[in-house]
């Protein structure tokens, strides 16, 4: 039986709901030798700032038990360095390219925004308003009057879908989600590293330079899964669930929460050829299940599950 | 590719061990200075690099010192224990290093590895080799023939910078891999290779980044080696 994997989202056709998230996999050149993207839906590259930055220094990244803790720190050429180096490559990606971007003030976001805007491989625009590597910033998502502030401004710059990267380890992801939506963003990227550290009990130290970092990995997934449902039962809008998906289990659960496109991280780091071994997994569920496509399955958990008797 | 790899040889004295993997595919071509991303089954979740200490037909051995979760699970793994590895990455220190010179090769710990490796695969290349060590236990992983290259500091009271002033000429290259205090004692213009933190291996994540004169540099993508003089020691 053939499994019809492909998920029609923003007005484009993705051939199927495995997505690189932004951040472990760069701008992908370095991971064309390891994996064919077209068997990816989509890659989420590396977020942009307006000026290059070259990154915290190391320690960036420790594990920890079930995931890791990264604060690399947006390490990227800046937006003009994106322009000329990384855009005229993008083709090369045999896949949807969503742009990130991330500005640190209104003026940045604007000038981000157009810029973005302007590239036309570019197919989606998302606006990493969650990072929680960059020192003494508050992330944007964590109030929900910022976030529609910032979402507003690119609204009115691009007709590219928008979608709008939340921070998972809020107190209402609910409210901040509406904001989001309200102001214009076509859908929901739920959601990012959680501030997470580690102390080294020899030097009574943080291990990181940074001291905290985002913790990714499959510790976070229950939390990003229930982020997700929850966002899922109040609001009718794509939502990509990103958060320890680490197989395709992971990625089931995140789809019946109401994922209808799935971000994948610690997942490609630990292993470049994971999206295929998850893609493969999903269809051989499907199959299982007799479901004919993966779109009968996003949210069924809030309509009452498969209907298994 | 995940490579199955599994345990079936280790020999340890305290926390140093040398331990041997039969692998279930090919790493193709490794050269000294490569090293592999090894991961356990389950948990830690994150795979680590390791430098190639020998690789002969399928069987891969690696010099590691017990210092954290993964390598923790290694040295109490039974023979017959499941692991994944993928590689080699990383630059080879021959594409990296002037191929006219010969070298001392200045090991410290765990940082042999490479060097041993490089040894075996370009003898003519070595003038000399010190590898550095505290205590004495060490020489229970070394044939006799091994062990004298080893410079041991609780025997000596000499680490191998002390031994290495003794020798050192502008002619000979020295190659080194070692802990950071080690590496800052050497001459400019060593080749030096350094450890990192790493996520991926590849040069997609940026975890394991080294500042340069000529800018942020990855340790996996552009090095593991550099030029003693070109790295902002202040950074590590």
């Amino acid at each position: 039986m053939g499994v019809d994997l492909s998920v029609d989202v923003f007005g484009i056709k993705f051939r199927n709901p495995i997505i690189l998230a932004s951040g472990p996999v760069g701008f992908g050149f370095e991971l064309m030798p390891y994996l064919d993207f077209s068997n990816v839906g989509a890659i989420t590259l590396k977020t942009v700032t307006l000026k290059p930055r070259e990154g915290n220094p190391p320690p960036r990244l420790v594990d920890s038990h079930g995931g890791v803790i990264n604060s690399i720190g947006l390490q990227n050429p800046g937006i003009e360095g994106f322009v000329e180096e990384i855009a005229p490559r993008l083709k090369e990606l045999k896949t949807i390219k969503i742009g990130s971007i991330a500005g640190f003030s209104m003026d940045e976001w604007e000038i981000l925004g157009e810029e973005m805007d302007k590239i036309k491989e570019i197919k989606i625009i998302e606006l990493n308003l969650s990072c929680p590597n960059v020192k003494g910033k508050r992330r944007w998502a964590e109030d929900a009057e910022l976030t529609q502030k910032v979402v507003k401004i690119a609204r009115k710059l691009t007709n590219k879908p928008i979608i709008a990267k939340l921070a998972p380890d809020v107190t209402d992801i609910v409210e901040i989600a509406k904001a989001a939506v309200d102001a214009g963003a076509d859908g929901l990227a739920i959601g990012n590293g959680i501030q997470a550290m580690r102390i080294d009990v020899e030097t009574g130290l943080p291990v990181l330079k940074l001291k905290t970092g985002g913790l990714g990995g499959p510790a976070i997934k229950p939390i990003t899964l229930a982020k997700v449902f929850k966002t899922r039962e109040a609001l009718d809008v794509p939502i990509i669930g990103i958060g320890g998906i680490m197989n395709w289990q992971d990625a089931i659960e995140h789809a019946m929460a109401g994922a209808s496109l799935l971000g994948l991280g610690t997942a490609v780091m630990v292993d470049p050829e994971a999206p295929v071994r998850i893609i493969e997994g999903i269809k051989a569920f499907l199959d299982r299940k007799k479901i004919e496509s993966f779109n009968k399955i996003i949210g069924v958990a809030h309509k009452g599950g498969l209907n298994v008797h | 590719m995940l490579i199955e790899a599994e345990l079936k040889e280790k020999k340890i004295s305290k926390d140093y061990g040398l331990f041997t993997f039969k692998l279930y595919g090919d790493l193709e071509n490794p050269e000294a200075g490569q090293f592999v991303m090894l991961k356990a089954s389950d948990e830690p979740v994150l795979a680590k690099p390791f430098s190639i200490y020998s690789y002969k037909n399928r069987e891969l051995t690696l010099f590691i010192k017990r210092v954290g979760r993964l390598t923790g699970k290694i040295f109490s793994s039974p023979i017959g224990e499941m692991f994944y590895i993928r590689g080699p990455h990383g630059n080879p220190y021959v594409d990296l290093i002037d191929g006219e010179k010969q070298y001392i090769l200045v090991g410290g710990g765990s940082g042999i590895a490479p060097l041993n490796f490089f040894s075996e695969l370009h003898p003519t290349m070595v003038y000399e080799k010190f590898y550095g060590f505290k205590g004495s236990y060490i020489r229970e992983l070394f044939t006799e023939k091994e062990q004298r290259n080893l410079i041991i500091e609780e025997e000596s009271g000499k680490t191998v910078i002390d031994v290495l002033k003794d020798i050192y000429s502008e002619e000979i290259g020295i190659l080194a891999c070692g802990p950071v205090p080690m590496l800052k004692n050497l001459p400019a213009t060593s080749y030096v290779s350094l450890e990192a933190m790493m996520g991926c291996g590849i040069g997609t994540c940026k975890s394991c980044a080294v500042k340069t004169k000529k800018g942020v540099k990855l340790v996996c993508k552009n090095g593991p080696l550099f030029r003693k003089e070109e790295i902002i020691w202040e950074w590590i």
